[in-house]
């Protein structure tokens, strides 16, 4: 059970990861790196560091999240070709 | 022809990053260097030294108090950067909701969000008091509190966010986190020591737990609240223009 889910967290972390990293929309790339931080903060609970699972789910999916938004509206949401 | 040299390059490094990945010692392994030396005196050591119950609060404050100290620093150094290219938000200016997006934001996620703000707040004082005890700490709470914040100045607005945490009290209390480090750090020069000991071989010795106790939350009371401060800065720097009109 416990070895199912790690793998899966790992799937789904590197799914996130290349989808962020590829992403022509940069707000949808953000929302998808904070699912990323997210999955990352569940992996670091499971490596029983609880501290920085707290600081991940913050910092990571809450804060860096809502300034590159912020950031994205006040330059351009697309990225050109 | 670069295409192809970047794919070289890149699949070389691959295959060097894996091959000394396979030659590190696996992990949890109890004959591991960093397992056989440091952890035992932390584990065994970490209360009587520290103070605290917690063993990764007594490795970030206490026995690495120096790399905390700089982290901390790095922090302080970004809002100097964001407020030295995007300036804060002025005084005498009038800050008025104008709201960009179609829709707004309805009633429900309005009053939902008063409700839960002072809970987020609650559960980040909460860290950072019993970052002594249990996971968390100063850096944790001082976060939950910024993104509390954040939340409440994307719901709100600006002007009713800087209502809240009016200038005039974020300025003195960003640079709360390195100016508690360095107190704690000369009180322990003070104290017959050096620089950041927490034990102070001029106290006397049944002073000494209360001392250690004491100067840790002092240090996580000053890390969550410059933390916080210093993230709420962040954002309102970084969103100011759009909702400042000139007083003509």
């Amino acid at each position: 059970m416990s070895t199912a889910l790690n793998i899966t967290l790992i799937v789904l972390l590197v799914v996130t990861a290349l989808l962020a990293t590829f992403s022509k929309d940069l707000l949808a790339a953000v929302i998808i790196f904070s699912v990323y931080s997210l999955i990352m903060a569940l992996m670091w609970q499971r490596l029983q560091a609880p501290d920085l699972a707290l600081t991940e789910a913050a910092v990571g999916a809450g804060i860096t999240a809502v300034l590159f938004i912020v950031t994205i509206f006040k330059t351009w949401r697309r990225e050109e070709e | 022809m670069k295409r192809a040299l970047s794919l070289v390059f890149i699949l070389g490094l691959a295959v060097l990053l894996l091959y000394v990945v396979g030659n590190m010692p696996s992990m949890g392994d109890p004959q591991n260097p960093t397992a056989s030396h440091v952890s035992p005196h932390y584990l065994e050591r970490g209360v009587e030294e520290t103070g605290s119950e917690n063993a990764v609060t007594s490795v970030i404050i206490n026995y690495r108090g120096y790399d905390t100290m700089g982290e901390v620093t790095v922090i302080f150094c970004a809002l100097a950067g964001v407020l030295a290219v995007l300036g804060r938000e002025k005084k005498g200016r009038i800050y008025a909701y104008t709201d960009h997006s179609k829709v707004r934001s309805s009633p429900i996620v309005r009053t939902f969000l008063i409700f839960l703000v002072p809970f987020i707040i609650m559960f980040s004082v909460y860290t950072i008091l019993h970052g002594e005890l249990a996971p968390g700490g100063g850096f944790q709470g001082g976060a939950v509190i910024g993104a509390s914040m954040i939340i409440f100045t994307t719901i709100f607005g600006l002007w009713e966010a800087s209502k809240s945490i009016p200038q005039k009290l974020r300025i003195p209390l960003e640079g709360t986190a390195v100016m508690a480090f360095f107190v704690v750090g000369v009180a322990g020069l003070i104290g017959g020591g050096s620089f950041l000991t927490f034990l102070m071989p001029r106290v006397t010795e049944s002073l000494q737990p209360a001392l250690v106790t004491w100067l840790t939350v002092i240090v996580e009371i000053g890390i969550g609240v410059g933390g916080a401060m210093i993230f709420t800065s962040i954002l309102f720097s970084m969103i100011r223009e759009e909702e400042e009109i000139v007083v003509q």
